[in-house]
């Protein structure tokens, strides 16, 4: 790694940082600007309690105090505490959450470009091309959350059904067995979408000069193709792998939802619904990094693959 | 499309015997995109999506909101082409009630995104320095954060009304478009016939409106067209997740977020929306790649 990297990378955690810290304080203000709180219910507490409870929280004090005293918390790596299951802290469970989705993340993006690198070179090279270039832009305009459903359909009844009981997916989280069905599902579209990248880069890479001279020399084809004509044709479809992953942690939020993963996602949903906004603005500023952090090991990919790019 | 210019009807009349057929840039990509079949196809399914939203605003088989039609579950018959659902509503008419919906949102916000996107890109990229430092830093935040958490957020934050679910939409939808339109301005710019309008004093929004936005047009018409099924899977996602347009409401998304919970015994209350929903996002995106490739014919692959 160059100097010229590390001040690249060291300007991009300081974007990261900003993001995050600029986005939270946003979600910040514009919920306490909300009427009600978490706090409030239709079971009436006596007055004391409430005060109490509403010290507890510094919901007692202005907001630009609140905002004061939950920066500095942040600082600290303190994301405060849940308002609707008191006493349970949110940062060490957003890691902990944020374990799951990662795995879950990780498993999609590797579906994605596995499959995708290999139907594109498949593609651009061989006679099925004509079905599979039309047939990926119906991949990913199906989204991810039917392809969650028709797979669901697929290995939990059909295969139930097929295997006479034998086969039984067991919808949830917490086995190995579990990962693939809801990775695929979440990674399919963006497949879709990385093939039909690899097919128009490998069209073009595999008309040059020195992928003619690989074949005329006699290489093997798979030489050709993978070590010649892939690696060569990778350079624009990394640059997809940025927004993919944005794509990917976004769809992970319904995938999550769907399939009852206890990850991030569904931690979000759940809280904006019980109106646990503590936990809202945590989730928020988690995963505003961690896309800040997945865009930056992209880039940090490039010069590794393309030597021509420097920071 | 773009409009031909009132002083070429005076040139015309020594062009005419030089060149045997003229057409505008317009007309040249309409015949490119009609040669183009799965963008007809695209734009057949649109407009056969665009007449059922609209019969299904006056009249759909049964009310969409009408409960114990019959059978709960029951599968497709004659009756209910496509079943009935869980309170016992017909599945066909809310699939009707729901394109509406969806063309609504995608429209709505593709529309409000884009205008949005292409003001702050303009001014981003005509007036460069200070404007254009400000934009491009909101830009590149706001570009690293998933905007299905904002739009979130946003639905919370201001109801879950149809104009407040295109609000939403449409304020996580603008940063693409403005980064667009703010590169296009940055290079037509510098062009000479941009200097030419500078030199004799034409007013900078003269300008804009004039020469840059003209020759922006094809791109942005085409980025404007990918929007739409963006916005549609959108809506979607949001009423998956309890969080858009309320019940009873016949949205694509909440349909299948309320047939899943008997996916196993009835799955054709969770298809028919999916299915319609996929084949409007896949005819958006035919149509979309037919006017990229006819806009700008360099760039088929």
């Amino acid at each position: 790694m160059s100097r010229g990297t590390l001040v690249y990378a060291a300007q991009r955690l300081v974007l990261i940082t900003v993001t995050a810290v600029v986005v939270s304080s946003i979600v910040f203000i514009g919920i306490h600007q909300l009427p009600g709180n978490a706090l409030a219910s239709e079971r009436r507490n006596n007055p004391a309690t409430e005060a109490a409870l509403l010290h507890h929280y510094n919901l007692d004090l202005p907001w630009p105090q609140q905002y004061v005293l939950w920066v500095q918390g942040l600082a600290h790596g303190d994301m405060g505490e849940s308002l609707v299951n008191m006493g349970v802290q949110i940062t060490p469970l957003l890691l902990r959450e944020a374990r799951v989705s990662v795995t879950l993340g990780l498993a999609a993006v590797l579906i994605t470009i596995g499959v995708g690198l290999t139907l594109g070179t498949i593609a651009a090279n061989t006679w099925v091309d004509y079905v599979a270039s039309t047939s990926a832009v119906v991949g990913y305009s199906v989204p991810s959350f039917v392809w969650a459903f028709l797979l669901i359909l697929l290995t939990v009844s059909g295969f139930y059904a097929w295997t006479g009981g034998l086969v039984y997916e067991n919808i949830g989280w917490g086995k190995i067995e579990q990962i693939p069905v809801p990775a695929l599902a979440l990674g399919l579209p963006y497949a879709a979408i990385v093939a039909r990248l690899t097919r128009a880069s490998m069209l073009e890479v595999i008309r040059q000069d020195y992928v003619r001279t690989a074949w005329a020399k006699g290489l093997k084809a798979r030489v050709v193709i993978l070590r010649h004509s892939l690696r060569n044709a990778l350079i624009p479809v990394i640059s997809i792998l940025g927004p993919l992953v944005t794509g990917i942690i976004t769809g992970s939020v319904v995938i999550e939802y769907i399939f009852g993963i206890p990850g991030l996602g569904q931690e979000f949903v759940s809280s904006i619904l019980s109106r646990d906004y503590n936990i809202v603005i945590g989730v928020f500023t988690f995963y505003a990094v961690l896309i800040g952090l997945a865009n930056l090991a992209v880039d940090l990919i490039y010069p590794v693959l393309d030597p021509r790019i420097r920071y | 499309m773009a409009a031909v210019p009132s002083t070429v009807e005076a040139s015309q009349e020594f062009l005419i015997s030089e060149l045997p057929e003229q057409s505008s840039l317009g007309q040249d990509a309409w015949r490119r995109l009609k040669r183009n079949r799965l963008a007809v196809v695209g734009l057949v399914i649109i407009a056969i999506f665009f007449v059922t939203a609209l019969i299904s605003i006056v009249w759909t088989p049964y009310p969409t909101w009408r409960q114990a039609l019959g059978t709960t579950y029951a599968g497709p018959s004659l009756l209910h082409p496509l079943g009935l659902d869980d309170y016992g509503r017909d599945i066909l008419s809310r699939v009707m009630g729901g394109a509406a919906i969806a063309l609504g949102v995608g429209v709505g916000a593709s529309f409000l995104a884009s205008l949005t996107g292409i003001i702050l890109g303009m001014l981003a990229g005509f007036f460069k320095g200070k404007v254009d430092a400000l934009i491009s830093l909101t830009i590149n935040i706001f570009y690293g954060v998933p905007d299905l958490l904002v739009a979130l957020i946003l639905v919370v934050l201001i109801g879950r009304g149809l104009f407040n679910i295109i609000l939403a939409i449409a304020l996580t939808g603008w940063l693409g478009m403005a980064r667009l339109v703010r590169g296009q301005t940055l290079s037509i710019r510098e062009r000479e016939y941009v200097e030419a309008a500078r030199t004799i004093g034409t007013p900078n929004l003269m300008i804009l409106s004039r020469h840059i936005l003209p020759n922006a047009l094809g791109p942005i018409i085409v980025q404007a067209t990918y929007l739409v099924p963006a916005a549609i899977i959108f809506e979607a996602f949001l009423s998956l997740l309890g969080l858009g347009i309320p019940p009873p409401s016949p949205s694509w998304g909440r349909m299948a977020s309320e047939g899943y919970k008997a996916l196993q015994i009835a799955p054709h209350i969770v298809l028919a929306p999916c299915a319609a929903l996929s084949l409007t996002v896949l005819a958006f995106n035919w149509l979309g790649d037919g006017l990229r490739d006819a806009i700008d014919p360099r760039m088929r692959r």
